[in-house]
Formats: structure tokens, sequence, C-alpha cells
């Protein structure tokens, strides 16, 4: 016999159709979108648990077993200096998903609040927050992340340095992470203009909406109105755009790694796995294949997911 | 004529104007109302003659370019003109319900409507989530919506054009205002659903005591509602009086040209629909003398020369128009 008790639900846990729960009804039925998905999941779990799945650490070298065809035991292959490439492929996933994830976090976040501030306030906050936007744009990503790169991954490099000898506290010792805060800042700064683009005609467009006139004459105030009525209904778009955006992110980081000035050796991206790869692919075209097709489908994946997205969160676009 | 500390809200030469590229045009030019403690005011006139602007404008909620250029708006003794930001919220949807147009686009898509009928209970009366909660089942009970325990986790695609309309009265009474104000509530509902908003305004007016301004196009519709009517044309208070003074005796020539359009069972089949020749004006293109001369079947030349004012033609003083002829005539009688 059975001892639950027939107890009516608790109101609060019992959610009727909403909004979303209508949208990721259409998006299960776009395959595209669901296949995107899928990829993305499989992507991010090995990103997640990647050093307990790799057969070998992404560092080990077998100088006796170099440049090897894909086979059994190293099934990508091995690079010019014996590394797994399968296992430097999976800790690439990691740096990706870092880099994209982090990125496109504090893009979004700087975006929506300059967007949502600078649509809703108007003028001067308009102005000046579009002015900045423009500017922004304006530079050539490749340029200015170049240039922060090259200007103070040096600097502040010698500087942990000099403090370590100093010091010898073993935080100094420690440079990767300067590299990441360095590729994360510098792509953040290049990233948020479309976010805020998107959100200030988001919220443009609500602004007029008749039920901010109504929230108004019910007294509520600006911050509340911001909150709850005007972001929340500029979500759909958001979304479409931060599904985007991580693909974008990850291609992103792969460029600058591919040149140089993104995630420095030894740590594994896929981009400087490419860039290595590029040199010798006549002879071991494995090298660059393995890293080119996993980032090549991320981002498709990313993109189909977009697109699905995109149609369920638009019920007036979908049939 | 009612006493003014009988006012709640008393709005004098109240002008709105819009900004356009040719300079300021005035869109609603020195309208004079009141509305006293538990009383209905209806408030009539065509599409686009400054009724909904007025009734923002009291609540500064006015739209880009469209200002207040004179006037005051009394509401218990307050001038909501001159009143900082922070006591005018307090005064918007605390003493001050609002009831919207549009159903389906005044309520928030994305918000549970218990929710929406909580955000001001909390604002404004302080109360905790839980007990604004039970006093959103209890609203929705109030203007009968059946199974409110549930109805509250709804999201407003969920319910219908009248339930709606129904949730939106709902927010506008939450605080237990002194003054309602709706707007063309029941405009996009259908014509039972419309009849049913009245009689729950109605009984509701009655249970709580409050002061209504019930703005509409629609004479016929607010007969059984409303105590007073003020007609308006063009932004001009036109006619002012008894609700039944007004049907029996309409003197404007613009009230009795919206009467007679109203189709009555008596009329003979297939008898052609009665309505006023023309357009009323555009903002910047108003006539020199009274604003109505131009379609008016009494006009004269003073008509169109000088702009009447709203004078008592009553004894009493409760009836007033603004119009030559209606002057005119009563001198000579």
């Amino acid at each position: 016999m059975s001892t639950v008790q027939a107890q009516p639900a608790p109101l609060a846990e019992e959610a009727p159709v909403s909004l979303w729960r209508d949208a990721w009804y259409r998006l299960k039925r776009n395959r595209l979108a669901i296949f995107g998905l899928c990829v993305i999941v499989l992507l991010a779990f090995v990103a997640l648990f990647g050093p307990y799945l790799t057969p070998y650490d992404f560092l080990s070298q077998d100088l006796e077993a170099r440049n090897q065809a894909p086979s059994l035991a190293h099934l990508f292959g091995t690079d010019d200096l014996g590394r797994d490439v399968f296992s430097r492929v999976v800790y690439g996933t990691r740096t990706a998903f870092l880099v994209a994830v982090v990125v496109t976090a504090i893009a979004i976040v700087i975006g929506t609040v300059l967007g949502a501030v600078a649509g809703f306030f108007g003028n001067p906050f308009d102005r000046v927050i579009m002015w900045l936007t423009d500017v922004t744009m304006s530079v050539p990503n490749l340029l200015l992340v170049v240039v922060i790169n090259a200007s103070l991954k040096t600097p502040i490099a010698q500087w942990m340095e000099a403090r370590y000898l100093e010091t010898l506290n073993p935080f100094y010792r420690e440079t990767v992470w300067i590299d990441f805060l360095l590729v994360f800042g510098s792509m953040a700064l290049i990233s948020w203009p479309p976010y805020a683009r998107l959100v200030r005609a988001q919220v443009l467009s609500i602004r007029s909406r008749p039920y901010i006139t109504a929230a108004q004459a019910l007294g509520l105030s600006n911050r509340i109105i911001l909150t709850r009525y005007v972001i929340p209904n500029a979500l759909g778009p958001l979304i479409v755009a931060v599904s985007a955006g991580l693909g974008t992110a990850m291609v992103l980081e792969s460029a600058f790694s591919f040149l140089g000035v993104g995630v420095n050796p030894p740590t594994p991206s896929w981009g400087n796995m490419i860039s290595d790869g590029l040199r010798v692919w006549q002879h071991y075209p494995h090298l660059l294949a393995a890293p080119a097709a996993v980032l090549g489908l991320a981002s498709v994946a990313f993109s189909f997911l977009g697109d699905g997205l995109n149609d369920a969160l638009n019920p007036r676009g979908a049939k | 004529m009612m006493k003014t500390e009988n006012r709640l809200l008393d709005v004098k030469d109240l002008t709105i104007e819009i900004d356009t590229r040719s300079g300021p045009a005035t869109i609603v030019d020195s309208i004079d109302l009141h509305v006293g403690k538990g009383e209905t005011l209806g408030v009539v006139g065509e599409s686009g003659c400054g009724k909904s602007l007025t009734m923002l404008s009291l609540m500064r909620l006015l739209p880009n370019k469209i200002r207040v250029a004179k006037g005051e708006a009394h509401f218990d003794d307050r001038d909501l003109q001159k009143m900082s930001n922070r006591e005018l919220r307090k005064v918007r949807g605390g003493d001050i319900g609002f009831v919207f147009q549009d159903p389906m686009t005044s309520l928030n898509p994305v918000m549970r409507i218990g929710d929406q009928l909580a955000e001001p209970l909390i604002y404004h009366r302080g109360m905790s989530r839980k007990q604004a909660r039970e006093r959103a089942i209890e609203l929705l009970r109030l203007v009968g919506i059946p199974g409110p325990e549930e109805r509250i986790q709804a999201y407003p695609h969920e319910l219908s054009g009248g339930m709606r309309q129904r949730v939106m009265i709902a927010i506008g009474l939450a605080c237990e205002p002194k003054l309602l104000i709706a707007d063309e509530p029941t405009t996009a509902l259908d014509v039972t659903i419309q009849a049913q908003i009245i009689d729950l305004v109605k009984g509701l007016r009655e249970k709580l005591g409050m002061s209504v301004v019930w703005i509409t196009h629609d004479l016929a519709l607010i007969a059984g509602l409303v105590d007073r009517v003020v007609v308006l044309y063009a932004g001009t208070v036109v006619e002012d009086a008894p609700v039944d003074e007004l049907y029996a005796n309409p003197r404007h020539p613009y009230t009795r040209g919206l009467l007679a359009s109203i189709p009555k069972l008596s009329d003979a089949p297939a008898s052609r629909l009665n309505s006023i020749g023309g357009t009323p004006p555009e903002p910047g293109r108003r006539p020199q003398g009274c604003p109505f001369a131009p379609r008016c079947p009494l006009a004269m030349d003073i008509c169109r020369t000088h702009v009447p004012k709203l004078e008592p033609i009553s004894a009493a003083g409760s009836h007033r128009a603004a119009c030559f002829a209606v002057e005119k005539a009563r001198e000579a009688a």
C-alpha cells in the first residue's frame, strides 16, 4: 500500500502552459535546433568532465610516437611532440567553453545594463551610451585585441615575475589566469555593443507599450518597471543573440589563438591547434582536421540552435 | 452646482499641447472638469477629442512631445501637476486607480496575473508576498473571476478578453482608490461582456464608495451607470449636465448629433442611420471660433469668429453648454 497521501499540490509549483513551455514545444519540433542542442550539450559535458574522459594528459609527450595517424590508441593521432590530439581537443573544448561563456556573460551584463538605461531613460544617457557603442564598434575587433594583448601582456608578466622574485608568493608565479583575464577582458570589450543595441531597440519598442503606461499608472518605481516589466519582455531576442554569440565567441577565441594573441601554448585551444596543424597539413592532415572539425561543429550547432530559438520565441513567425 | 469642498477631483483651465514641426498645437483647450466624492462622471466624445490625454495628464503620464501647457488639477486639495514624483507615485495606483482601454496589451505578458495584482499591494500597502497573494485572490473573486486560487497562476494570454478586463479592473481597485479612472474599458469587448463589466463597476462603486470617471465614445452604454456627463469636442467641454437632463434635453448641437446617431428600436426598418457630417478639426488647424462651427447645423456668424464659453443654462446651474445658438434661444425665450 502506498504511504504517499494524495495531497493537492501546492499552487506555486503548478505552472500552467507558460510562454517558455510554449517556446520549448515549438523548439522540440525543429530538428536542426535539437541537433544543435544535442551537440552543445555533448560538448558542454566534454568541457565539464574533460579530465575524466581523456586517456592521456594533454601535456604528456611521447617522443617515440610523434605525428602518428589516428589509431585506437590515439583516436585523433598524435602531434609533433607526441601529445595525444584527442586529449588536446577535449581540453580545447574546456578553453573554448570557458572563454565563450565568460566573455558572453560579461558582454551581456554590460550590454543589457547600458542598452536598457539608454532605451528607457532616453537622452542624455541614450546619446552618451550610443556614442560609446559606435566608437567601440568602429575600432576593428582584431586590432583592438591585438593592441591590448601586445601592450599589456608582457609588462604584466614582467611585473608578476618581479613580484614573485621579491615575495616568493606562489600566487605571482601562476600566469595562466592572467592570460585568460586578458583574453576575456579584451573580447568582452569588443563583444558588448551588439547586445547594447539589441536591448536598446527592444526597450524602445517595449517602453511605448500600454502595459508600461499601466505599470506607471500603478505608481511602480522605474527600477521595478525596468526589472520586472521591460527586461523580461526584451529577453526573447536576447536569448537568440546569446546562442549565436556563444558560437561567435568560440570562433573569435580560435581566431585570436590562431594569430597568437589568444590563449598561449601550452594551454590547448582549438585555435592554436589549428595554427600548429596548418604548418604541416600536407603531411599530417589530421592535426588540422581534428580541431577544425570540432570548431566547425560547435559553430554550426550554435547557429542552428540560435535559429531554432528565434523561431520558437517568435510565435508570429511560425506556422 | 456642487460645492467646491465636495470635489474629489477639480481640473481647471487644463490645456495640453503637442509639439509638431510647425510649433506647438493645442489638443486640449482650457478644460474645466470636476468629480464629486462618490460621483460617477461620464466623459464622452469621439476618438481623438482628448478624453484619454486629459486623464493621462492628471497622472502626468503623457507620451513624449505632449505636455500640459497650463492649468491645475486638484485631487483631494493637492495639485497633481505640482506634486513631487515621489508623492505622485503614491497617488498613482494608491489613490487613483486606472483601467486601460485594451485588456489585450495593458497586462504584462510575461508576468502571472497574481503577481501583477500583488505588485501595487506590496508597493503601496507594504504587504508581504503572502498577504498580497491572499488579497489578490480576494480581488479576483470580487470582480467575478471563477476559481481565483488557480487563476492567479495564469498568464494574461491564457485568459479571454473579458476576463483580462476584469483583471485590469481588479488591479485598478487593488489599493481601494478614492477615484477609479476607466478609459473606454469596454471598447475591446463584445456587447454581452460590456454589460457585465458595467454592472460589475456599478456594484463595486456602491460597495467601495469610490468616485468613477468613465471615458467612452458610447453615450448609450453609460446611461445607466453615470450621474453626470461631460461632452468633449476637439479638446473643449461643450456640454456638462446630469445624465437624465442630458438625455431628455440635450442643448449643444454636437450632443444632439451624438444622441441622434444612436439607432433606436422604434426607427423605421432600413432607415438611414443619422450621422454628423464632416470630421473634427486636426490639432493645429482649429477654426478661429467655435471648434464645432464648420459641422454645426445652427452655426451663425459669431460662431466663426468667437469661442463660446461654457455657461449655465438651467436655473440650478447644473446644466452647462458652450454654444451661442443655445444662449440666443434662451435669451429669446
